[in-house]
């Protein structure tokens, strides 16, 4: 309890001098921040602080996954016959193999444009390259390089930062998210997909640092997210079917099973994309759910399979799958035995620091970019200035490197480099180097033993940690699962060469491609931080199942020790996006908070029967920008407080207003249709502003009878809930709005996400984070 | 006898071939085995080892297997076609050897592969033979070791990995075109180096240029179009070697100074870029939002009490 007093007098300390606001105490949070409050209301102005990941934004709502139980819905549900029902189980069905095989068909159209457009510019330096060697002047041979990369970065970031900022990164944080029940805005439109596709070609042919793979997630969630609702809002096109499913509860499940299908046809991993659903998104799940995803993933990689075979003119053959394909890992050498599994878990230890190490210069640079780097036109010149950066530091590796190795029989190498070496001859540095990431990967862990010296794989560790570290987090579109892997396989290669040095029985440490895969395991896992997902996709991708023991005894090392230091990279760039996020629990030792402390007090509530005008008015007041209302009723006098008697929802009162459902026109007209849920559905989900609607002052007048439209069961809990307890109902029953009542029914205030989300575990125990607007 | 004694020398070719693979194959019968002394006692010790003893001791009885019936026994026919096989067979391995360096497998055995090839598919084709006999599954099937299938298979995978039917004519008869026009070019630089050999090396890589690069050329032609045998590759190889390791004709790592500039000014921008966006952009500032929260001191007070 010392503890706790002691802060608050720092921390009051802190707000005076405006320095710090990182971290307010729980116990004074509402106590001091009131005086505050005052003062700064009193000179006009609202407390400004620079950003920081202890914050929550304004922006981020939650989504409906509740079903609301108003008569509408019961009317409908008795309408529908049972035929019907069966129809909308098939149709799920119908939706999910559409999903499968649209993310399968992006996927294809990614991989193949990637590969054409960085051949073009591969054999173009190339030849620039050749031609300069011999006639001296390689520096113009840079230059062309440093262009080139800058002007498709170029491109990549400008539609990124100026058309769709959302589209930045690898996405899976943005799906996490919006799995996790959090609106992220514009996440899943049809101008965040195409930005995205685009964005990642871009920046995958320009060279940068980056992987094709996290991409592929977000655009499977996207499409899934379109798909299912039959009909495009941005192309203001509206096909008439899946009109069901315009829900936010079907909409999140079809969102999962696109996030898995995007996995699937990025890695050739059908179980693994499962996995992952699983494991970053939903909570909710049953069994037929699960067995939809896993329909959707599978038709996804045979989609990819199958216009990949016919692009390589092998049609019909299926058994090549993944945009990131690690090659078999079949032979003899690469077997493994019991006594190496030490030094796995040595290596999970090891890429566990490295990736701790990457995600805390990661964590700094995201918030100087935050706080400094927020112009748009900015960031399109920093992400051109990294591209040049990149291929500069590329180019010197290859032009200093003197490990030269001689071109195999069969080439594997897709555009070798021979620069000063001896002919027929190429240079070790350039295959790592001068080649799209994915290659790159394959290269280390297939090459025999001796294409790579030791020297060439610990300066290109080096150099590329520090790129894939600068790359990540600017404003193109990119992953980091390929950058990751890189880094692992390189220094994962260095340690097998090494162990085969020290040894004299070379034979038994044969081969570094197996390290190269545990080291890129271990250094994903260190920087990502999954692990039952990370390892189906790892032992998936490689098509050997008994590398499953080692792969998750280094994840999990990986984790243990990631996670002693820094959290994952995506969890941070979640905290950093001041996202509401829930986490799988309540923060431990919160069971002494309760509800009363938790929920946001005084509730703006509405009458059953309530006039226009009051409604309209609340709706438009911009300094409480709520979503839910509980509705009450007057059960006697007017001393009486009001009961609870229901829930109403923003949207609701908005598509009311805009459809006039007023009691005096309903008496006027007898034969007005009656508002139906499809009503509802058509204007999902995006429901116009309270400003776009116009009400006469006649009309403000008229009273709303709300009763039919209000879920008339929303969740209650009492006042002295405990915390843990109220977080379990939100997050099992996915809540959006959770009412306090006392003995009498009457209700004393509103639990929402940002309510919950605000408290959470830090250095010195409980803290809380503060809304800010953003 | 006769036929006893054929078979045994015939199991001592193969034998001596898979040993040694340099036998005459005419001389067949008994002097072969005297020709080659340390591979019949080799051959005897075996036999003379406690384990086989009782086998071999019933040699006769390999007399006796080897007079069945008439219809049962390969034709006539067919174990001319056998001879003429192992005779073709020993010719072509007598050939391979000598061109294994620097390989010349190519140039000078095609004919010899042609040849047996050609017995090979003569035993293996279905066609009936003089007599009505196909010797295919006489010779070929017969057995659980199929002997004639697997010598051939080890031959046949050799020339299928020399490559050598993308250097010599459809017919196999001699080299091609190309390889003809690429063995002048190289025979060119070849007499090139040997005429600078002596004296100072620089003055090699300035004359040899010419032939050598277009020996180069003709050779990255060769490799895109994938008309490569390893007879050029294995050329190409010794002669690139003399050029870059011997002769150290290669690029020299000349002017280093443009490019420690440019690539200097490169890493120079981003330090500016960040620099500058620090001191003159404008920090993003958040604004704080006080939510409504309940007026519980009681409460507050309670939880304290609790707590401490």
């Amino acid at each position: 309890m010392a503890n706790i007093t002691k802060k608050v007098s720092w921390s009051s300390r802190g707000d005076e001098s405006g320095a710090a606001g990182e971290e307010t105490p729980l116990l004074n949070g509402s106590e001091q921040s009131r005086p505050l409050r005052q003062q700064d209301s009193a000179r006009g102005r609202p407390k400004e602080i620079p950003h920081n990941e202890k914050l929550l934004s304004l922006k981020f709502e939650s989504l409906d996954y509740d079903n609301i139980e108003n008569q509408l819905f019961l009317e409908e549900e008795r309408r529908m016959s049972f035929v019907a029902f069966r129809c909308l189980e098939i149709s799920r069905w119908v939706i999910c193999g559409l999903i499968g095989f649209l993310t399968g068909l992006i996927a294809c159209f990614i991989d193949i444009a990637v590969e054409q457009l960085a051949g073009l510019k591969y054999r173009l330096i190339k030849e620039n390259i050749v031609k300069f060697t011999e006639a001296g002047g390689l520096s113009i041979s840079l230059l062309l390089w440093v262009a080139l990369n800058s002007f498709c970065v170029m491109w990549g970031s400008i539609i990124v930062a100026f058309i769709e900022p959302i589209a930045a990164g690898s996405g899976i944080p943005q799906i996490k998210c919006f799995l996790n029940g959090v609106k992220v805005p514009r996440v899943v439109r049809l101008k965040t997909l195409v930005v995205k596709v685009v964005g990642v070609i871009f920046s995958v042919v320009g060279g940068l640092a980056v992987g094709k793979e996290g991409p592929m997630i977000h655009s499977g969630a996207v499409l899934a997210a379109g798909v299912s609702q039959g009909r495009s809002t941005s192309l203001k096109k509206d096909f008439k079917i899946f009109e069901y499913f315009r829900r936010d509860t079907e909409k999140r499940d079809f969102v999962s099973a696109g996030a898995a299908a995007g996995v699937s046809a990025a890695f050739g991993a059908p179980v693994g994309g499962v996995l992952f659903s699983l494991e970053e998104g939903a909570s909710f799940w049953n069994q037929m759910l699960t067995w939809r995803i896993f329909f959707a993933s599978m038709i996804s990689t045979f989609t990819l399979n199958f216009f990949l075979s016919i692009y390589h003119n092998k049609p019909g053959e299926l058994s090549n799958p993944g945009l990131i394909n690690f090659g078999r890992f079949e032979s003899e050498a690469m077997e493994y035995n019991l006594y190496e599994i030490p030094l796995f878990i040595a290596m999970g230890a090891i890429g566990g620091g490295l990736g701790a190490f990457f995600n805390f210069l990661n964590y700094w640079l995201t918030i100087f970019r935050i706080r400094y780097v927020h112009r748009p036109c900015l960031q399109v010149m920093e992400a051109m200035l990294v591209a040049a950066v990149t291929a500069t530091v590329a180019f010197i590796m290859i032009y200093f490197s003197t490990d030269c190795q001689p071109l195999g029989p069969d080439h594997t190498e897709e555009y070798p480099l021979q620069l000063f070496c001896a002919d027929g001859e190429y240079n070790s540095m350039a295959t790592a180097f001068f080649n799209t990431p994915e290659r790159s990967v394959r290269s280390l862990f297939h090459n025999p033993t001796g294409t790579y010296n030791s020297l060439t794989l610990g300066l290109f560790t080096l150099t590329y940690f520090f790129l894939a570290c600068w790359t990540y987090g600017l404003a193109v579109s990119a992953g980091v699962f390929i950058p990751s892997l890189l880094i692992g396989a390189a220094w994962g290669r260095l340690c097998g060469i090494l162990l085969a040095s020290t040894t004299s029985t070379a034979s038994m440490w044969a081969d570094p491609g197996k390290y190269a895969l545990i080291g890129a395991a271990a250094q994903l896992g260190g920087i990502v931080r999954m692990t039952l997902s990370l390892t189906v996709i790892m032992v998936e991708a490689t098509g050997n199942v008994t590398y499953g023991l080692p792969i998750m005894l280094v994840l999990m090392t990986a984790k243990i020790v990631g996670d002693y230091f820094q959290e994952g990279l995506y969890d941070l760039h979640i905290k950093l996006g001041s996202v509401p996020f829930l986490h799988w629990e309540a923060p431990a030792t919160s069971h002494w908070l309760t509800a009363r402390e938790v929920m946001s007090s005084p509730v703006t509530c509405l009458n059953r029967i309530e006039k226009v005008g009051t409604i309209v008015d609340t709706l438009s007041n911009t300094s409480t920008n709520h979503n839910g209302f509980p509705v009450v009723v007057q059960v006697s006098g007017d001393d009486e407080p009001a009961k609870l008697c229901g829930l109403i929802l923003r949207s609701q009162l908005i598509v009311l207003l805009k459809h006039k459902v007023f009691v005096e026109l309903a008496r006027s007209r007898l034969t007005q249709r009656k508002l139906q849920l499809k009503d509802f559905r058509d204007a999902y989900p995006r429901f116009p502003p309270i400003q776009s609607i116009h009400v006469s002052q006649d009309e403000r007048e008229c009273m709303m009878d709300l009763t039919e439209f209000m879920n008339p069961t929303p969740y209650t809990v009492p006042q002295d809930t405990s915390l843990p307890r109220v977080f379990k109902l939100f997050r099992a029953l996915g809540l959006r709005h959770l009412v306090v009542v006392d003995d009498d029914n009457r209700v004393v205030g509103l639990v929402t996400r940002k309510d919950l989300a605000r408290y959470h575990v830090g250095k010195h125990g409980l803290e809380e984070l503060h809304l800010a607007q953003t | 006898m006769s036929l006893h004694r054929y078979e045994l020398g015939f199991l001592l070719i193969i034998l001596n071939i898979y040993s040694l693979g340099l036998i005459d194959a005419v001389n067949v019968t008994a002097s072969d085995s005297a020709a080659n002394p340390l591979q019949a006692p080799s051959y005897q010790s075996h036999s003379s080892s406690a384990v086989y003893k009782p086998a071999v001791d019933s040699s006769y009885s390999i007399n006796l297997l080897s007079s069945f019936p008439e219809d049962v026994e390969i034709s006539e026919y067919c174990s001319e076609m056998l001879r003429l096989f192992g005779q073709r067979y020993v010719a072509y391995v007598n050939c391979l050897i000598p061109a294994a360096r620097p390989v010349r497998v190519c140039q000078n055995c095609s004919p010899g592969y042609k040849s047996l090839s050609d017995v090979f598919l003569n035993i293996s084709s279905d066609q009936m033979g003089p007599g009505n006999v196909s010797c295919r599954d006489s010779i070929l099937r017969s057995d659980r070791l199929m002997l004639v299938f697997l010598l051939y298979g080890n031959l046949d995978t050799i020339w299928e990995k020399s490559n050598c039917k993308q250097c010599v004519t459809t017919d196999l008869k001699g080299p091609n075109n190309d390889t003809l026009y690429y063995l002048t070019l190289l025979n060119q630089t070849i007499t090139c180096f040997e005429k600078y050999k002596e004296g100072n090396h620089t003055e090699l890589c300035k004359s040899c240029t010419l032939p050598y690069k277009d020996l180069n050329d003709m050779y990255s032609g060769m490799e895109k179009n994938s008309t490569l045998c390893i007879d050029l590759e294995d050329s190409m190889n010794m002669t690139r070697k003399l050029w870059s390791k011997n002769f150290g004709c290669s690029y020299p790592h000349g002017e280093t100074i443009p490019v420690i500039a440019v690539s200097s000014f490169m890493l120079f921008l981003p330090i500016i870029f960040y620099l500058s966006s620090f001191l003159h952009s404008e920090q993003k500032k958040r604004k704080l939002i006080h939510p409504k929260r309940a007026k519980s001191h009681n409460s507050l007070m309670n939880i304290q009490d609790k707590q401490s």
